[in-house]
């Protein structure tokens, strides 16, 4: 045990000084050390039904380290100038690219770190203060070994009507965990869509502790989109979390299509009086691949109102576990929380579950829910299929309707038919083995 | 020419809730060629979507006695959709609506899955035979980039059905209450539809329950199904005197013992 300690005495250590030779404020060098006294106490996140303890999210021995990477790596994003869009390959940040009357109305996107002295006030008021110490092993690793990521703020009354782009690609043509926090800020009255892919080049295993937190101001309104396309040998870790104030609306779609080992826990805290959430996310899973999701939202405001859909399909031996929480605090009264959950069995051999769980402390609230467990719909493989269309395709295009939540409330043609195509090759490449 | 034979043809459902069978289809006779316009009427609950549906290959049917024969071979072991690429069409009385899948790429899938896949249909010959169909049925081009069927009105789902058999040009069409709930616009829209295939490589089997669809769609052959059969063979005047004389007078007439639904 003493050894233990010392151990992580010389973690805090090393941390310490990799932060400062960062030139990092002290307070964020002083929050690292004290996530790293959490990772000693604290476990995994509870998730229910999904057991992943064994798995490599916390690489502690690997050092926190600031290395650049390859800008090519980044060669497969669409770059356009008239287009909003950040990239980061590795930790190199390796475009951003704003529109003049945006910064002119004071919007910022940039490099997290940049921004922690460009920006220092903003980013010391709302950096980890969604996302906290104390939490669980995994949030106290993440802040602990932070290591890239960006920072957006949209000021008050700003409307932005083209969709805030990013592109995070982790490095893994060397080893290195990606350590990425996306700080999102949406001030009152602003309203944007912020649509995120992420995805891996190289081969290497590696972990990944993707995160992002978000405050909703009140009156905002907040559309999130993601393709997250991490690479098989990618064991990752990703934490959602949004304040979202009185007034306010959190829209979540989430379109994970790893190819590895993830763990998926997503926050919509409903803070603020009449606030909403839409937390959507679809999965599919294959080979031998384990996922585990929590989507949870909180209703603490009065008349705050939750949805939760999650959709997923299994291939081969895979599993895929959701839990969709609705946890309803006393004193929300008018408050409403709807979830469904839903899991399709491709195969005989995957494991999958719908599990949803509501928590509700007071009593003038409306919860609902629906969950299962269940095959391709037979009617729908019918009528595509009396029109001549080959089964393995009737079942695709039956699947991308199951999953259609997400991929039509992706905001770009772009990324909405990369998430088709991504999903057609997952489908494709599972059902051969049929 | 085509030929479509169905030869003493009993069908089954199983009720999975009772786990019971029950025998719907008692011994269908029919055959048809291309180029014939072919009509079955008969009371509610008779058989007649159960006939169409077997034809098509619906799996919650089965076949205990008889055949079905597609161009002298027999079909009823054949998957849906080999049946669909022989030669087969069904206007489905419920159309099935398909989320994230527009109509307009679900009608290219359907057309490529009838082609070599050397030979699939360019994107400038689809747009063009689309627009010639959609122009044809009155449809607005918007149709074709919603969701299939999602969220389209009964009458939309109708035109629907048309426009796809349009498209893909089967050799038979079985076309089941393809005139229930649509307006008398809709109604000579979707008969010109039909009209519009009548010809040496093309017969359609029409299920209605109104004569007044046979006015603008002119049968050869009208059959009567009742009791899971068919009782009578006539032209064009048998749904004319059905009209005026109801089932009723047709059972006593040939002495059937089979219940009609406003009867108990
Ligand atoms: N899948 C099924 N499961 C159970 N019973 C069925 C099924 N399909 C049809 N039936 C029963 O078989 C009988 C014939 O039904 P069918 O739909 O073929 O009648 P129909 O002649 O088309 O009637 P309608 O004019 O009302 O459309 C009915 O009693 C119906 O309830
Ligand atoms: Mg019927």
């Amino acid at each position: 045990m003493t050894e233990a300690v010392q151990n992580y005495e010389t973690l805090k250590t090393d941390v310490a000084s990799a932060a400062k030779a960062h030139n990092e404020p002290q307070w964020l060098v002083d929050h690292r050390v004290a996530a790293i006294d959490d990772l000693v106490d604290l476990g995994f996140p509870n998730m229910q039904r999904f057991q992943y303890s064994d798995w490599t999210l916390t690489p502690t021995d690997e050092p926190l380290e600031f290395k650049d990477s390859d800008k090519s790596l980044a060669d497969s994003v669409p770059f356009a100038d008239d287009r909003i869009q950040f990239v980061q390959a590795g930790q190199t940040t390796v475009a951003v690219n704003l529109p003049d009357d945006l910064k002119q109305q004071g919007v910022i996107l940039t490099d997290l770190f940049t921004a922690l002295h460009d920006h220092a006030e903003l980013v010391e008021k709302y950096l980890f203060r969604e996302i906290k110490l104390g939490e669980d092993r995994l949030t106290s690793y993440h802040a602990a070994y932070l290591n890239s990521g960006l920072f957006l703020y949209v000021p008050k009354g700003v409307v932005i009507d083209k969709p805030i782009e990013a592109y995070l690609i982790q490095d893994s043509t060397r080893k290195q965990p990606m350590v990425s926090h996306v700080l999102i800020v949406a001030d009152n009255d602003s309203k944007f869509s912020y649509i995120q892919h992420m995805a891996t080049v190289g081969d290497v295993a590696n972990a990944a502790s993707a995160a992002v937190e978000m405050v909703a101001k009140p009156n905002s309104e907040v559309h999130f989109s993601s393709l997250d396309e991490l690479g098989e040998n990618t064991t990752s870790y990703l934490k959602r979390r949004a304040n979202i104030g009185d007034n306010a609306t959190v829209d979540w779609a989430i379109g994970l299509m790893n190819d590895g080992k993830t763990v998926g826990d997503f926050d919509s805290e409903l803070i603020g009086k009449s606030s909403k959430a839409d937390s959507k996310v679809i999965a599919v899973t294959s080979g031998e691949q384990r996922e585990g999701i929590n989507n949870r939202v909180t209703n603490h405001g009065k008349r705050s109102t939750g949805f939760i859909l999650q959709r997923g399909v299994l291939l081969k031996k895979s599993e895929l576990v959701f839990n969709g929480i609705g946890d309803i605090i006393h004193g929300a009264s008018g408050a409403n929380a709807e979830q469904e959950n839903r899991v399709l069995m491709m195969s005989n051999e995957a494991h999958g579950d719908a599990n949803p769980i509501l928590l509700i402390d007071e009593n003038d609230v409306l919860a609902g829910h629906a969950a299962s467990v269940g095959q391709v719909d037979q009617e729908q493989m019918y009528y595509l299929m009396s029109r001549g269309i080959a089964r393995p395709t009737a079942q695709r295009m039956v699947i991308r309707g199951f999953l259609s939540a997400v991929i039509g409330a992706v905001p770009l043609p772009e990324v909405r038919q990369q998430m088709i195509d991504i999903l057609e090759r997952k489908l494709e490449d599972g059902q051969q083995l049929e | 020419m085509a030929t479509l034979e169905i030869k003493d043809l009993h069908v089954e459902v199983e009720d999975e809730e009772k786990q019971t069978k029950r025998e719907i289809l008692t011994g269908v006779n029919l055959s048809m060629k291309t180029g014939e316009i072919h009509a079955i009427m008969g009371p509610n609950g008779t058989g007649k979507s159960t006939l169409s549906q077997t034809i098509m290959g619906q799996p919650a049917y089965h076949v205990t006695k008889g055949d079905i024969l597609l161009n002298g071979e027999s079909i009823i072991k054949m998957p849906v959709d080999e049946r669909a690429r022989k030669g087969l069409f069904l206007g489905m009385q419920y159309p099935a609506e398909i989320q994230g899948v527009t109509n307009a790429e679900f009608l290219r899938a359907a057309m490529n899955a009838r082609r070599p896949q050397d030979n699939q249909i360019s994107v400038m010959a689809f747009l063009k035979e689309l627009d010639k169909n959609l122009e044809l049925l009155d449809m607005s081009q918007e149709m074709t980039e919603r969701y299939l069927n999602e969220g389209f009105s009964g009458g939309e789902k109708k035109r629907n059905e048309i426009l796809q058999l349009l498209m893909i040009k089967p050799s038979f069409a079985l076309l089941d209450e393809i005139d229930s709930g649509l307006d008398i616009d809709a109604l000579k829209v979707v008969s010109k539809g039909v009209n519009s295939l009548r010809g040496d490589d093309f017969g359609s089997l029409i299920i209605t329950h109104y004569q007044r669809l046979l006015n603008y769609i002119v049968p050869d052959v009208v059959h009567v199904m009742m009791g899971g059969r068919i009782v009578k063979t006539g032209d064009a005047d048998l749904a004319q005197k059905l009209e005026d004389e109801g089932y009723a007078g047709l059972r006593d007439e040939l002495g059937l013992d089979v219940n009609l639904v406003d009867e108990d």
